[in-house]
């Protein structure tokens, strides 16, 4: 039976999104600095070296699962032949970066998703969007050294379905165009895919689904979306209409992931300066702190970026920068100094259009007690700027903010027995090459 | 603020004209856009990074380099985009290591080749044998 998607016809001129992630990311970016973990099962550990968060594809092979502790997998590690890193934040975060600067540079409407996937708007015909597909792929893989796979479709989530496709049959090569995916085929796959490997459709949603008949994403296609409107929500009749080729939904402005909080906005007026960033992204670090504290999260990496304007004649520009920051703080005033290190990338007189801030490598705030964001209190007596004073005349460490103190506590130090060298952000910690 | 600027598409066939010059003629060494709105001190970070998403630092430890200056201990500042040409001093792949070569593309062959009589070329069949990690633009020495 055919499912009810918009015909190719109509959709030859319009934009198309395409979905850009990186394959087992954690385990890739180990993997571009490490080339001897190539070919060997390898799992990247959460904090404090609990279980596994990323498997590379030998690892599955092995039927490791995601979330499966380490201490069980550890006496079978020798025999497996098992390797196991600590997460590597600051290594993460700056791949990252690379990553997002360098899909900025094959379109002008960027949204950073998460710390290794974005969403693309392209335009063109299949003949062009598969080439372009391929093109981005080997940029990424040449460039920052990670492997991607590339979704290209009228909407967002059936971009994300197209990249699923990419990764799991690689007959496609890394790139799927749903376009270019015959009709019957792509009425097969969605046949057999089951409704919960949908973008948005998680544990619970699925039961409900299932008592409706709905099992399969097929079934959700056919599904009338009034009656998913007035069974469940909106957002589950947006998914429908995206299933079915309208797109619907619109760019998103907060997330908090499994292990991310991100802030990313456009504005209404360009923003031109060094300056005008500065306070916009002293905002987001104000943000950004209410967010983490309300979740009684801190943060040790964070990563900012930002774009030029996609409506303007003009030169543009994506910088991206990540920080590793001091401790993990929830603090207004670290979170904006350090969202600042972005600034030296701004070139005055270029119209920026968005900036955002992404954190990663969160954790329960233990027993630091949060501050509370909106008073902003070391701002207001101009305690920033004589702290950076201080530091700049005396080096850093002479002077300390508040909780946060000269030293680096024992509360928060982490178990990373495993972690790799920090390649990309430490001059004592640079990969090593054999000159013998 | 919070605006939605809708998305502006780039058309796929410009995009891919953009892309055939941008990274590859920017790596080849035009001067950085930047460097026509910088009015300040001079920026060792625009000089000696071209792309910035494809450059790495990497330090060498050992001593067959010497005869192209590279000595142990050294920084080198490696541009992944590069294409490796007869003469590049690149980062090759070898037994799961990063190792620092000049590759030397002949008639006669590939080789990898090291820059102290002490130490051996390595013969290789064909480009396709080896994974390039990336080639070298700068070598940051101590003097």
């Amino acid at each position: 039976m055919r499912t009810a998607v918009a015909k190719p016809a109509l959709m030859r001129s319009m934009p198309q999104i395409a979905h850009v992630d990186v394959n087992c990311f954690y385990a890739s970016a180990e993997r571009a600095f490490d080339p001897s973990l190539e070919g060997r099962p390898l799992v990247v550990l959460s904090n404090n070296d609990g279980c596994a968060v990323t498997r590379s594809p030998e690892a599955k092979a092995l039927g490791i699962a995601t979330g499966e502790p380490w201490f069980k997998l550890a006496p079978r590690a020798k025999e497996w032949g098992l390797v196991a890193k600590s997460s590597n934040y600051e290594l993460y975060g700056d791949i990252s970066a690379r990553f997002m600067e360098l899909l900025g540079r094959y379109s002008a409407w960027l949204e950073v998703y998460s710390i290794d996937e974005a969403f693309l708007g392209v335009k063109g015909e299949a003949d062009q969007l598969l080439p372009l597909g391929r093109t981005i792929r080997d940029a990424v893989r040449r460039n920052v050294g990670v492997p991607v796979c590339v979704g290209i479709a009228p909407t967002k989530t059936l971009a994300k379905l197209c990249n699923k496709w990419a990764k799991n049959n690689p007959a496609f090569g890394g790139v799927c165009l749903w376009e270019a995916v015959p009709g019957d085929v792509r009425d097969s796959l969605l046949e057999r895919l089951p409704v919960d490997e949908i973008w948005g459709i998680a544990g619970r949603l699925t039961k409900r689904l299932n008592v409706l008949g709905i099992f399969t994403v097929g079934d959700l296609v056919r599904a009338d979306p009034v009656m998913i409107r007035d069974k469940f929500s909106v957002v589950l009749m947006r998914t429908v209409l995206e299933l079915r080729g309208t797109p619907c939904i619109p760019m998103e402005e907060e997330r908090i992931g499994r292990d991310q909080l991100i802030f990313s906005r456009s504005f209404a007026t360009p923003v031109t300066s060094a300056d005008g960033l500065r306070q916009v992204l002293s905002i987001y670090g104000q943000q950004a702190s209410a967010r983490l504290s309300k979740h009684g999260l801190q943060a040790k990496v964070l990563t900012a970026f930002a774009a030029t304007s996609p409506f303007r004649q003009q030169e543009q520009a994506y910088p991206s920068v990540c920080v590793s920051l001091p401790m993990p703080t929830a603090d207004p005033l670290l979170l904006a100094r350090a969202a600042h290190a972005l600034l030296p990338h701004i070139r005055d007189g270029l119209k920026y259009a968005k900036a955002g801030i992404m954190l990663t490598d969160l954790r329960p705030s233990g027993n630091q007690p949060p501050l509370e964001p909106f008073e902003n209190p070391h701002e207001e007596r101009g305690i920033g700027p004589l702290l950076e004073d201080v530091s700049r005349r005396f080096g850093r460490g002479a002077i300390g903010l508040g909780h946060a103190g000269i030293k680096s506590g024992l509360d928060w130090t982490m178990k990373r027995d495993m972690r790799s060298p920090r390649y990309t952000t430490h001059w004592d910690e640079l990969p090593v090459v054999k000159a013998a | 603020m919070g605006v939605i600027v809708g998305p502006r598409v780039i058309d796929a066939g410009a995009s891919l004209f953009s892309v055939l010059i941008s990274p590859v003629a920017v790596a080849a060494g035009f001067p950085s856009p930047a460097q026509d709105y910088f009015d300040g001190r001079i920026d060792l970070n625009a000089h000696l990074i071209k792309d910035i998403t494809s450059t790495f630092v990497v330090r060498v430890t050992g001593n067959s380099m010497e005869g192209a200056g590279i000595s142990d201990g050294d920084e080198l500042i490696v541009n992944r985009a590069l294409e490796p040409k007869d003469g590049s001093v690149v980062i090759a792949v070898l037994d799961g290591e990063l190792t620092v070569k000049r590759l030397r593309i002949t008639a006669a062959g590939i080789v990898l080749q090291a820059e102290n009589p002490r130490y051996q070329d390595i013969k290789v069949s064909a480009l396709s044998d080896l994974t390039i990690w990336g080639v070298a633009t700068r070598c940051l020495h101590h003097v």
